[in-house]
């Protein structure tokens, strides 16, 4: 009991912590929110004045900093400055879209990874594997994004070019996605299967008379899954980093999009929103993935 | 490596095109106009909002309209015709306008439209805190609307300012019925909430996606709609919509890149169309308060170090359209005699150069004078870079280096730090181009002595008294010499400006599309009344 809260404090202060850091990068970003609402229109003493008593941006950064946190327990997340909606709407729309696509891209990504490793075993195809994989990890998103938007959609017609309708506009970019994300976990797979059939057991199990495949997927495999395990964290800094080109190059609605314009035009409330909910999911994750070891590992269990 | 993406996509897609070129037949044009269907319009821009009032985006105009209708509207001579209105008329004295209304015109939510419906909207948009920038510029001489009688308001000004129906017929003029004005929850974001009287009706918006419009069956107004339903997509990267559109996913896209254009017109199948903004033409304002600058043999110097049709060439590949003057080319107010007049001399740049005392030259071939280097920053706003001009202002910069040995340095910022520089004066070119229907709007905000984007430094009693001169007057011939003897001073007399190319917006479809076009004056793509899709 007393370890569960212990972690969901320990996550209360990363949250906060977050929300913190970003508040202080936006602040020492140049230029101020009201450059922002101004934009590269109009721009007269007259206007600023009206949007700085609008915002109540006159106040010190410190009161605004504190009358934020103490809105945000309350459960309101404030208005977008550029989109002068509430934020929890901007948000709250955008979500279901990006959790779809990102779902559906680890979903393949880690099948993708599981299906390879195990598959090309043999010297040859491990070659030409391995080379594909290197390939995919070093091609930006954006470029395989067109690729298979030229071929799949453009040329053959198979699938949508954008939007959120449905599985058919679903497969296109969350293939996008997937494809770098299995680069990457088929490799550190595949050196951790290498590593667990060196080891003294892989030849017990063999000595037993098990067979090559039975010694791969029932006893390497579990290895072979602790490190990539870790990389939880790692791939889901990738999915929504990708989800913001994914995302513009396939008109999909998403958070991806709604960051990078909150970000560019320092719309505070959208980014403080969307900085609290990553650090969410982060938390959440990492703590699926402590959970993960110990249905992986039994000899975790033990301690 | 984006810049290697995007040109290997190209290259896919002129693959993918040429195949298609082969194997499609040509079928036949739109035909005479037809009703019903649904059209789906890819469109690059994204709206921040759909409230008419508080419209900031050219890209966003060809939407507005759909849902929305003003008091007037332009015509293609540089004049106004009614639109709600059935009439106007000016006060002797240009301090006054009386403006009849239509009867029988109802909002989408059954609002009557009438006198007090344009003063709601009036008062709304002078409220504080909603339209800051409508109230400080457009509004500014507006004293009070009357409301005469339900078809009759009088917009009293404090001094004459031809500008107001320039506003009443601009987007932020639209009349809102002002039920939904007082009853919408998101009014700043506007959206399906809020009604208008147009041909189509907005209802549904799906962010990031698309923005849905079903015919308005109430309407009984000069443009009705032949669609039932348009649907226009956010694609935001050229190549997908241009991809898009010659797979038939949707008929008609705006924004077509020099780069993407053989690909649409060696397309049998589809169309081409290209229509020049109003307002300002793109262009290099050079910031006079300081050195180099200061010194008008420098600033022309720089224009004639520069051969703009080369520049452009090698940018947009032959399909800009070259500015003389600070005012585009398609506008009324355009002086035409200024022609011809100047830049691409480079010897003259040169001995313009040694006669301002730049005369030497440092180790990497830049001229100096006094040990120091002719150099001028231009920089660019990340957020508000378009049109590749990040290329043009690169190519810009070798030229003026190969040419005349001046040192141009370019940076690209976020916004941030360009607003900072700019309040700061830590440069001597700026960059802009602003595509408000009457010309005379733009160059009141960039050319007046303290106005808002005056990023010159030039302050003249003279030109100040002709801007006025400009607003001042109704009569067309009067402010087109008026604009004349200001384009001449600021181009010819001051060399304060080079101007560069015409903002253009394109318009690509299938051929079974018909009625598409751009809006009288402002040069932008047309909304979608009026538009058909054949059988």
């Amino acid at each position: 009991m007393n370890a569960v809260i212990r972690r969901i404090l320990s996550g209360v202060v990363v949250l906060w912590a977050a929300a913190t850091a970003a508040y202080l990068a936006l602040l020492a970003a140049p230029g101020t929110t009201v450059d922002t609402i101004v934009g590269d229109g109009a721009d007269t003493p007259e206007i600023r004045a009206r949007i700085v008593a609008e915002w109540g941006l006159d106040r010190p950064e410190i009161v605004q900093y504190v009358s934020y946190l103490g809105r945000v327990a309350h459960g309101d997340l404030g208005r977008s400055y550029l989109l002068q909606r509430p934020v929890s709407d901007v948000v709250g729309a955008q979500l279901g879209p990006t959790l779809r696509l990102a779902v559906a891209a680890a979903g393949l990504g880690i099948v993708l990874a599981l299906v390879l490793a195990l598959t090309t075993r043999r010297p040859w195809a491990r070659r030409v594997s391995s080379s594909a994989e290197l390939v995919l990890v070093s091609t930006p998103p954006f470029l395989i994004g067109i690729v298979l938007l030229s071929v799949f959609s453009f040329r053959l017609g198979w699938f949508p070019v954008s939007g959120d309708k449905g599985i058919a506009a679903l497969v296109l970019p969350a293939l996008t996605l997937a494809l770098p994300v299995a680069g990457v976990l088929t490799q550190v797979l595949r050196d951790g299967l290498d590593r667990a059939l060196d080891e003294p057991f892989a030849v017990t199990a063999r000595s037993r008379g098990l067979g090559e495949s039975a010694v791969l997927v029932r006893h390497a495999l579990r290895h072979a899954l602790l490190p990539a395990i870790a990389l939880a964290g790692w791939l889901f800094g990738v999915l929504l980093g990708g989800a913001v080109i994914i995302e513009s190059v396939f008109g999909r609605p998403g958070l991806g999009s709604v960051t990078l314009l909150a970000v560019t035009s320092k719309d505070m409330p959208v980014v403080l929103a969307v900085v609290v909910l990553s650090a969410t999911v982060y938390v959440v994750l990492n703590t699926v993935a402590d959970l993960a070891y110990l249905v992986v590992d039994p000899r975790l269990r033990r301690s | 490596m984006r810049r290697i993406a995007t040109a290997l996509a190209a290259l896919a897609l002129t693959l993918a095109a040429a195949c298609d070129a082969g194997a499609g037949q040509t079928t036949a044009d739109a035909g005479q106009p037809v009703d019903g269907g649904a059209l789906t319009w890819g469109i690059e821009t994204e709206p921040i909002t759909f409230n008419p009032h508080l419209y900031a985006q050219a890209k966003a105009r060809l939407l507005v309209w759909n849902a929305y209708e003003a008091l007037l509207t332009h015509d293609d001579q540089g004049g106004y015709r009614p639109w709600l209105a059935t009439g106007f008329e000016a006060a002797a004295d240009g301090k006054a306008y009386t403006v009849t209304l239509r009867t029988g015109v109802t909002f989408s939510d059954g609002t009557p439209f009438d006198a007090a419906a344009v003063k709601a909207n009036i008062d709304q948009l002078r409220s504080p805190g909603y339209a800051p920038q409508v109230a400080a510029v457009q509004l500014r001489n507006l004293k009070d609307a009357e409301v005469k009688d339900s078809t009759t308001v009088i917009f009293h000004l404090t001094r004459p300012d031809v500008l107001f129906l320039d506003f009443l017929s601009s987007p932020q003029g639209a009349v809102v019925s002002p039920k939904s004005l007082k009853e919408a929850k998101d009014l700043k974001a506007g959206g399906p909430e809020l009604k208008g009287t147009g041909p189509f009706v907005l209802d549904r918006y799906v962010p990031g996606q698309e923005v849905h419009f079903a015919r308005n069956p109430s309407y009984r107004g000069e443009r009705p709609a032949r669609l039932d339903e348009v649907t226009y997509r956010f694609l935001k990267e050229s190549s997908v919509r241009v991809g898009a559109l010659t797979s038939g996913q949707v008929q008609v896209i705006e924004g077509v890149p020099a780069t993407d254009q053989a690909l649409i017109t060696s397309n049998p199948e589809l169309t081409f169309r290209k229509g020049l903004n109003s307002g300002s033409a793109y262009s290099y304002y050079f910031n006079i308060a300081h050195a180099p600058f200061d010194d008008i043999r420098v600033r022309q110097a720089f224009r004639e170090a520069v051969d703009v049709p080369t520049v452009l060439d090698a940018v947009y590949r032959g399909t800009a359209t070259r500015a003389w003057s600070v005012v585009s080319p398609a506008s009324p107010l355009y002086d035409k005699s200024l022609e011809n007049t100047y830049s691409g001399d480079a010897a003259k740049a040169n001995s313009l150069l040694d006669a301002a005392g730049w005369a030497t030259r440092d180790a990497e071939g830049f001229r100096t004078r006094n040990g120091k280097r002719l150099t001028v920053r231009l920089v660019q706003s990340a957020p508000f870079v378009r049109d590749r001009r990040e290329i043009l202002a690169q190519t810009v910069q070798a030229a003026v280096k190969q040419s005349a040995g001046i040192d141009l340095r370019v940076s690209v910022v976020d916004q941030g730090t360009a607003t900072k520089a700019l309040a700061d004066g830590e440069y001597e070119v700026f960059d802009n181009s602003r595509a408000d229907t009457d010309a005379g709007a733009a160059l009141d905000l960039l050319l007046h002595s303290g106005a808002a984007i005056n990023r010159t430094g030039f302050n003249d009693a003279g030109l100040d008294g002709l801007l006025a001169e400009g607003v001042a007057t109704s009569d067309a011939a009067r402010r087109r010499a008026t604009y004349a003897k200001i384009q001449q001073k600021v181009i010819t007399e001051q060399a304060l400006i080079l101007p560069l190319y015409a903002p253009a917006d394109q318009i690509a479809a299938s051929r079974s599309v018909g009625g598409l076009g751009f809006e009288p004056t402002a040069g932008v793509p047309a909304g979608a009344a009026g538009v058909w899709l054949a059988k």
